[in-house]
């Protein structure tokens, strides 16, 4: 019996409309704090932080502690979803009269699971591309990869990708493609380069030459980390072919020659590969007349894509972006003399559930509307 | 509720794998020309990557060179500021490298190219037998002569020589063969250097 009691006051706690106001105040809260935390931290650390975390933590200055100091975007959306289910299966009647907010509850919970689907499930990258130029891959701006390549073929180079989640915690890569597994002696997320100074560790390539500072990364927008790692290629024997250092910041891949076969090392942003190609045929940076205020941005691409049998041109402009193989190409910005554009490429299974979400809403809303006035009138006329 | 909770476990379980979920090593046959390391983000481009090792070739006393005829330069990328291809299709190629300073000093730099091509490090005596000078204007250039072991034999010829604060470095690399074919051109491209 106890049990029982325990169990719905919990209920009754968890779908009680003070949860609501509770979980909706801290919710603003938390918007207003990621709104000023993005001047210093930029847009996406600030979200991740105070919006897609189940906690707020805090580290006091120079210590390694984290205090969780506030419930984190998550946990606030995911009460409220709790919340929001359990008000409408205990408290509102299944009938036509309450169809409607029937209606809006489901699509307030579909937009709560779109936030959390879209937080855990999309991939944001940018294509620049100039004028001219064709790519079938855009780039991680904030991860990266160490990348392995037989470069032995005179056509075509077999890359091996491995991401640095893997280097901050393997201790060693191996992948059936590479006669070698890479040991990783070090990977900073950030660090200066420079010639002389403290040995960095490396016995090959260019970086037998320098030393690494590691430093803090930075996260604002339009920053740029330099990534640092320190792999040893060694072979099943045992034998080293060397620690190579490995960063964004040095622009040429490094390589050996192992048994006739040569390789290259490099450490890049990360890439994602697509099936089909985008060239640029022209990219436009409208002004308005007589200033220099702009007006809009648009590039003009030719897709091909072979397996979808695909062969047109497509205008993408500022809300106006193009949508092909499960990605969405945004015009995000430009360079060297406007003959450069950068596409913000996402990709994000659940887009979708907003617009239905919104759509449920605004009919839900409409349909209880409808009924109120229809019982306002009945009621008026009687 | 009895409806609710199971879809909503089954649910969340869904986003809690995809967000566990080791991110996978990948790979990929990527065609010669559009490989695009650091393409889009190399030194110079106007994106700041902070304190990095590349440098300003300009910046850098320069040293002039003549290829032997047949021989082609194309521009480097990144830290390589010349390519030279020997005629004839020779699976070998040529770089040209400077660094400002020593580059980590002669041995450390021989026993980079010995590693290059799988050799053993070797020692200051080892480095002093193997070294070859050629004369030019630019001064006392040392060769190296190597060639890796194993049944694929690649030879690796490299020269240093240096101009005030910056260290040169020129390298002949590929097939034993094709590089023994294309030596004698590199050797007459080292001795016409002229700062």
């Amino acid at each position: 019996m106890r049990r029982t009691d325990a169990l719905s006051r919990l209920v009754d706690a968890l779908s009680s409309l003070k949860l609501t106001l509770a979980c909706l105040a801290l919710l603003m809260v938390l918007v207003v704090a990621c709104t000023l935390a993005q001047v210093n931290l930029g847009i996406h650390l600030a979200v991740e932080r105070y919006i897609r975390s189940f906690l707020v933590w805090w580290s006091p200055e120079g210590s390694s502690l984290r205090v969780p100091i506030f419930p984190g975007g998550g946990l606030a959306g995911g009460l409220l979803l709790i919340n929001l289910l359990l008000a409408q299966f205990r408290r509102l009647e299944l009938s036509w009269r309450k169809a409607g907010l029937w209606v809006v509850h489901v699509g307030l919970a579909l937009l709560f699971i779109g936030e959390f689907a879209t937080a855990m499930l999309q991939v944001e990258s940018n294509m620049a591309i100039e004028e001219g130029q064709t790519k079938s891959f855009s780039e991680d701006y904030r991860r990266m990869e160490v990348v392995v390549t037989d470069a032995t073929d005179k056509e075509f180079d077999e890359e091996t990708a491995i991401p640095d989640s893997r280097l901050e915690t393997a201790r060693e890569v191996s992948d059936p493609a590479l006669p070698f597994k890479l040991v990783v002696r070090a990977y900073h997320e950030n660090a200066a380069l420079s010639m002389g100074g403290a040995p960095s560790g490396a016995t090959a390539g260019v970086g037998a030459g320098m030393s690494v500072t590691p430093q803090h990364p930075v996260t604002a927008d339009g920053e740029q980390n330099t990534a640092v790692a320190l792999v040893e290629p060694v072979l099943k024997d045992g034998k080293s072919l060397g620690v190579y250092l490995l960063s964004n910041g040095l622009g040429a891949p490094q390589g050996f020659i192992h048994e006739g076969r040569s390789w290259k090392l490099a450490l890049r942003l990360r890439q994602y590969r697509h099936p089909f190609s985008l060239t640029l045929k022209d990219f436009k940076h409208d002004r308005y007349p007589g200033t220099n205020i702009p007006k809009n941005f648009s590039s003009l691409v030719r897709l091909k894509d072979p397996a979808a049998g695909d062969d047109r041109d497509v205008l993408i402009y500022m809300n106006s972006p193009l949508r092909h193989g499960g990605l969405t190409f945004y015009q995000a910005s430009f360079g060297k003399d406007d003959t450069l554009s950068v596409l913000q490429v996402v990709r994000n299974p659940a887009w979708t559930l907003p617009y239905v979400s919104c759509v449920l809403v605004s009919l839900g809303l409409l349909w209880h509307f409808g009924v109120m006035l229809r019982k306002s009138l009945s009621s008026r006329s009687a | 509720m009895r409806t609710f909770l199971p879809s909503f476990v089954v649910l969340s379980s869904v986003f809690l794998t995809a967000a566990c979920g080791e991110e996978t090593i990948t790979r990929a046959r990527v065609p010669k020309e559009a490989a695009p390391a650091a393409e889009a983000h190399g030194p110079g481009d106007g994106h700041d990557h902070g304190d990095h090792a590349g440098h300003d070739h300009a910046a850098a006393p320069g040293l002039k060179w003549t290829l032997p005829s047949g021989w082609k330069e194309t521009p480097g990328t990144g830290m390589r500021l010349a390519t030279w291809t020997p005629p004839g299709g020779l699976k070998t190629e040529g770089t040209v490298v400077s660094l400002p300073g020593d580059s980590g000093g002669e041995l450390a730099n021989v026993n980079r190219w010995r590693g290059q091509i799988g050799l053993p490090p070797t020692d200051e005596a080892g480095m002093k037998a193997a070294r070859a000078t050629v004369s030019s204007k630019a001064g006392p250039v040392a060769v190296y002569d190597l060639t890796s072991e194993g049944e694929s034999k690649t030879r690796l010829i490299a020269a240093v020589v240096k101009t005030g604060d910056t260290t040169w470095f020129f390298k002949l690399m590929g097939e034993a063969a094709a590089t023994e074919s294309a030596r004698p051109g590199f050797l007459a491209a080292l001795k016409s250097l002229t700062p």
